[in-house]
């Protein structure tokens, strides 16, 4: 580990953004340029997931006419119905047209419900969304406080404390935590619901009640991960930075140099994991969403997969790896919004 | 720079704490104890889940006798109980961990070899190769592995090496990206430079000189990632992708425990113990043996 300024740089990839040839970065800096980059990057990854779904789903036995009509239909009927979908094609002319209706906008109907894709895509992404951002939120709660009450005196009894509850945190499965808050919240306390949605539109409060348990078994291991890290990283800045020497000498309490003057620096790798987080808690609520019943993307998913439902399918994926990309892309852009000395050359990846 | 006070310095004229622990006695101590504590327990979790079966008599983790079905904690025979067709939670805990372990040190394993060898090439070759090779990785790391999950238990049926299968394509990504991080660290170093230059062959450049130094950090990954694994398998058996019952996993046993969770709690305490105790053992462990390396 080098010193504090490019260590934050450590957590991404490789020492990409180390302080080399830093006149002629300066020179020919540009957020914008490298957003460009990084979107066109960002194009063949797209495609490729869109792909791979394709080549997967390919690969799974039977098909959604089979699926749907049930053991008893006959071949006749099966090839019928495949005909009507326009399903009777080699899979390259399928994924060939998929593609070509995705690039003008049309993601298809569903082939169970023959609603169209979008419109059960945009009944399930707000539940999705408002879990994981309801569980950032708990984990951000927690974590604050915890890791600068740890920072403060680091080795102190608070800190031992602090870190015994984040080391407990990574180490629990959220499904495990989610079963535990059900027997505990719903069980023995009847506080929470175990199962079942109110939408945000019908009745708020009862709204954030339905999701309480579930961004709780979110937002846990999330806050034990992201409380290390802030700790971790604010030690850095109160045991090896001039400018927190600086402020102590003016007189400055510990409290102010603490909030005021190292959190501020020790955001970086805080930012960044919590955008690359983004997408990979999509993938973490489908096991939530199963447990608590929440008709969100990830239930979505399974359904989907359960009946060979390509255009749901990769629709869903699609948006996981968007949240993927766009998780990346908002870290580059946070780092410069947060710190106004980082410049992206060309040199960048 | 020289002319100027270094923070060190600064620091001790005002005696302030700077480094807390770092240059006491008892550091090094504690870095011995917290490798050794974690260490300890996965070895004795190990002995459990490997040899525990042949050394206590416990009856086959398929073993059921009906009649002996609910039966609580401590009782004659059985003492974990049974579950509610009388299999005994004992055995079951021990063969399932068994279970999660083989294949946490299955996908690791892989993961290790395939992603950390693709990461090494792809972070030393650079150029136009790398940025392809890491486009690949990223549509892995994009792509929502339930659905391949799904697809291999639908195709193939669920069974203990199609759940390996599954999980690799979580691990190998992971592994690819952190050696490929390592390696770039690694290759501007004065002696892979001077290696190079005095005509070492890229094999053995990568083999022997740049693999010893990235190892440490893939081995720490190791064990976080078994912990990860762990739970992964776990999560698969609640979508009924994982290990097909009858045979045991903690997963599937907390998956089925949670049907029946108001009636007896206790078949989903008992699993998620263990599998707390493993994932805390590993991440503990991987904890440790950072610190350690990093303080060398």
């Amino acid at each position: 580990m080098s010193a504090s300024a490019p260590a934050s740089f450590d957590l991404r990839e490789g020492g990409e953004a180390r302080p080399r040839h830093l006149g002629r970065r300066l020179a020919q800096s540009s957020l914008l340029r490298v957003l460009g980059r990084r979107l066109l990057a960002a194009i063949p990854v797209m495609w490729g997931v869109t792909f791979l779904t394709f080549l997967v789903m390919n690969l799974v036995p039977g098909n959604v006419a089979r699926s749907l009509l049930g053991a008893t239909a006959t071949p006749a009927q099966v090839n019928h119905y495949e005909a009507q979908l326009g399903l009777n094609h080699p899979f390259f002319t399928l994924y060939g047209n998929w593609l070509g209706n995705v690039l003008q906008g049309n993601f298809g109907n569903s082939y169970s419900s023959h609603a169209p894709v979008t419109s059960t895509i945009a009944s399930q992404l707000p539940v999705s969304f408002e879990l994981i951002a309801y569980g950032f939120i708990i984990s951000l709660v927690v974590a604050f406080p915890l890791a600068l009450l740890a920072a403060r005196r680091p080795n102190g009894i608070v800190d031992r404390i602090s870190m015994a509850f984040s080391m407990a945190g990574v180490s629990i499965a959220n499904y495990v935590l989610a079963v535990v808050l059900v027997w505990v919240f719903a069980d023995v306390v009847s506080v929470f619901p175990a199962i079942g949605f109110v939408s945000i539109g019908t009745n708020f409060g009862e709204n954030l009640r339905s999701l309480t348990l579930p961004a709780i078994a979110v937002g846990v291991p999330l806050a034990g991960f992201y409380t290390r890290l802030l700790r971790a990283d604010l030690l850095e800045q109160m045991q090896r930075e001039d400018y927190v020497i600086t402020a102590r000498a003016k007189g400055i309490g510990p409290w102010r140099v603490i909030v005021r003057h190292a959190l501020r620096n020790s955001l970086f790798g805080l930012i960044t994991v919590i955008a690359l987080n983004f997408g990979t808690l999509l993938g973490a609520a489908v096991i939530i969403e199963q447990i608590f019943s929440l008709p969100g993307l990830g239930n979505g998913l399974i359904q989907a997969i359960g009946n060979h439902d390509t255009p749901v399918i990769e629709a869903t994926v699609l948006i996981f790896a968007l949240m993927t990309v766009a998780g990346n892309l908002l870290a580059d852009v946070l780092y410069a919004v947060i710190d106004p000395r980082i410049r992206y050359g060309s040199t960048a990846e | 720079m020289a002319a100027q006070p270094s923070s060190a310095g600064v620091a001790g004229a005002l005696s302030l704490p700077l480094s807390e622990g770092a240059a006491a006695p008892s550091g090094r101590l504690r870095r011995t104890l917290k490798i050794t504590i974690p260490a300890g327990m996965l070895l004795v979790i190990f002995f459990l889940c490997f040899l525990g079966p042949l050394i206590f008599a416990v009856p086959g983790p398929t073993y059921t006798n009906i009649l002996d079905a609910n039966e609580g904690l401590f009782s004659h025979h059985h003492l974990l109980g049974t579950d509610q067709v009388g299999y005994d939670i004992l055995s079951r805990i021990l063969y399932g961990g068994r279970a999660s372990l083989e294949i946490a040190l299955a996908v690791n394993g892989i993961g290790m070899a395939v992603g950390g060898f693709f990461g090494m090439v792809a972070g030393y070759v650079g150029g136009w190769r790398d940025a392809v090779m890491m486009r690949f990785i990223d549509v892995l790391i994009a792509f929502p592995g339930i659905v391949l999950a799904i697809a291999i238990a639908e195709r193939l049926g669920p069974s203990e090496f199609h759940v390996i299968l599954a999980l690799t394509v979580f691990s190998v990504p992971a592994f690819a990206r952190l050696s490929r991080a390592a390696t770039l660290r690694v290759r501007e170093e004065t002696f892979v430079v001077a290696a190079r230059l005095s005509g070492t062959r890229t094999n053995r450049l990568l083999l022997r000189h740049v693999l010893p130094n990235i190892l440490p950090q893939l081995i720490t990954f190791n064990l976080l990632g078994m912990g990860i694994v762990v739970v992964l398998e776990g999560a698969l058996s609640f979508l009924n992708l994982g290990i097909p019952s009858p045979q045991p996993s903690w997963g599937n046993m907390i998956a089925n425990g949670q049907t029946v969770l108001t009636a007896e709690p206790r078949l989903v305490i008992v699993p998620s113990i263990a599998l707390f105790i493993t994932v805390l053992s590993l991440n503990l462990l991987g904890d440790g043996l950072r610190e350690h390396w990093s303080a060398r």
